[in-house]
């Protein structure tokens, strides 16, 4: 699955990054809690957050996810956006709850 | 006899003198005598014990002195078999043990005498100090003072020399520049041709470093020292200090109050964290000084341990 | 669908506090309390990582059906006896907030 599947099926906006199709998506983290984030060692990963400060990009940046997906409707601050565009992370936005885009990706990865 | 004088010593002695107490400096194991017993007995305990004074005692408290010149006029006189009481100094010119050891040095230098006694603030004998003690103690404790000169110059010097190494400042709830100095690590070090996996450690430990002292310092520094073969992390803070270490280190415990936790902090993982990638940790904290956390992330590919 | 049959069919391991004989119709991710208010559903088990007393408070004021605590994360006593008090039961699963989600959303057949 990549991030261009995603994008189309939850109806997401996409706020910073380069190409959807290369984001190879495999491992979902679903978290809020930034230090929870990093314990995670998993490659083709996907933040999914309702967090919106840049926190959220340096995170994702430091574990290496392939995306950020912002849900709850959020839009990330200016300088979130900013940081993902600098460092290269898609960060897209979602106007679906964590828990229902949880849900319709969870679908995905399990065609 | 040694001479001191304190007018032509450099500064960092002169400190030193005023930093350390008579009692950090003395001689606790005492030799002492009796007024009963003979100058025969106290040139004994002077040869066995190679000292050159020997103060006489009832009880704790001291009541006089037999002194090297005592026992050489007492063999001159020829009353060395006699009881010591009628021939010791009674006038004694004492220390007392929270006296600077400069006040100590400026007696001896004032009255020329070998040794002081030296009683506690309930007057009793505690300990006695020579120039020789004086001397040896400054010694040891400017040892001590150039160790740790060494050590803040280089800490790691066994593992080869820093190729980088940087110290940022950090303030309490910063949120603004919040991943700044982390993120500047992660770039540089990853310019430094740092391997991916060893570079993500390090920035875990970095970012949790660096959050720890935003959410829950007083403001400190971040520092790293990058080396051919480990990077070490140190964070150093002002305050408050942890009261409990133990729980601190407990994954889910955190003292972070509502609104940390709505920043998407203080989930009770970031020591835990820090400890997890780190090869070394080691951390150490006061309550109302400060705490160092230390993490020692080691480069496998270059013969360093996994 | 009844909390005690989803328990029993995702494997959740009650914790204590409150009635596990409630209808559930939905679930809300976050570890963010400041974003359950106001956003979910009250027939909802809320999916969190925070395992703290005032998880509870928020839960009770917010009207949720139950909590249940991600990745293994143990509840503190305090939080185990504010949510006897405020009637709330509190359940513990392995799966992290993403699988945990994911799993409710298909039992519940949701979209």
């Amino acid at each position: 699955m990549n991030l261009q599947q995603i994008q189309t099926q939850l109806g997401c906006e996409v706020l910073a990054g380069g190409s959807l199709q290369g984001a190879n998506i495999e491992h979902v983290c679903a978290c809020d809690m930034m230090s929870d984030v990093l314990v995670v060692e998993k490659d083709n990963l996907l933040l999914v957050t309702s967090l919106t400060t840049e926190q959220v990009v340096r995170t994702a940046d430091i574990v290496g996810a392939h995306g950020v997906l912002i849900t709850n409707g959020k839009q990330p601050l200016e300088k979130a956006v900013q940081l993902a565009k600098q460092l290269n992370i898609p960060l897209l936005r979602t106007r679906l709850s964590t828990f229902e885009a949880c849900v319709q990706i969870g679908k995905l990865l399990n065609l | 006899m040694t001479n001191f004088s304190l007018d032509s010593s450099p500064s960092v002695v002169l400190e030193l003198t005023l930093r350390l107490k008579i009692r950090d400096v003395m001689t606790t194991q005492l030799i002492t005598a009796e007024k009963k017993d003979s100058l025969r007995h106290i040139q004994q305990l002077m040869k066995v014990n190679r000292i050159t004074g020997v103060p006489i005692v009832e009880g704790k408290r001291l009541v006089g002195l037999i002194s090297v010149d005592d026992i050489i006029q007492a063999l001159d006189g020829g009353f060395i078999e006699e009881a010591c009481e009628g021939r010791m100094s009674r006038q004694l010119i004492v220390l007392e043990d929270d006296m600077p050891l400069s006040l100590g040095i400026s007696y001896f230098e004032k009255y020329h005498f070998g040794r002081f006694p030296v009683l506690n603030k309930d007057s009793e004998l505690v300990g006695i100090v020579s120039s020789r003690d004086i001397l040896t103690g400054l010694l040891v404790e400017m040892n001590k003072e150039m160790e740790q000169l060494e050590e803040k110059l280089s800490p790691q010097k066994e593992v080869g020399t820093t190729i980088y190494s940087r110290e940022f400042s950090l303030h309490k709830f910063d949120f603004e520049h919040a991943g700044t100095a982390s993120g500047t690590i992660k770039m540089e070090l990853k310019e430094k041709g740092l391997d991916p996996k060893t570079l993500r450690r390090v920035a875990v430990a970095s970012y949790e470093m660096e959050m720890n002292l935003i959410v829950h310092s007083l403001g400190g520094t971040l520092k790293v020292t990058h080396m051919p073969r480990q990077t070490v992390l140190e964070a150093r803070d002002v305050g408050p200090g942890i009261e409990d270490l133990e729980k601190a280190l407990t994954e889910g415990w955190s003292t972070a109050n509502d609104w940390i936790r709505s920043l998407g902090f203080g989930a009770g993982m970031g020591l835990p964290n820090i400890k997890r990638v780190s090869d070394d940790f080691h951390i150490e904290s006061e309550v109302g000084k400060g705490t160092l956390v230390r993490s020692v992330i080691r480069h496998p590919e270059l013969g360093g341990e996994v | 669908m009844k909390l005690s049959e989803i328990a029993e069919k995702l494997g959740w391991k009650k914790l204590g506090g409150g009635d596990s004989a409630l209808d559930i119709g939905q679930g809300f991710t976050s570890d963010l309390l400041s974003d359950v208010m106001g956003n979910a559903p009250a027939d909802s088990v809320f999916i969190t990582i925070q395992a703290h007393k005032n998880t509870v408070a928020v839960a009770s004021l917010a009207g949720l059906a139950a909590i249940v605590l991600c990745s293994n994360r143990l509840a503190p006593p305090d939080m185990l006896e504010a949510a006897k008090q405020e009637d709330i039961p509190v359940y513990q699963t392995a799966e992290n907030q993403f699988w945990a989600s994911y799993h409710l959303g298909r039992l519940l057949d949701l979209p």
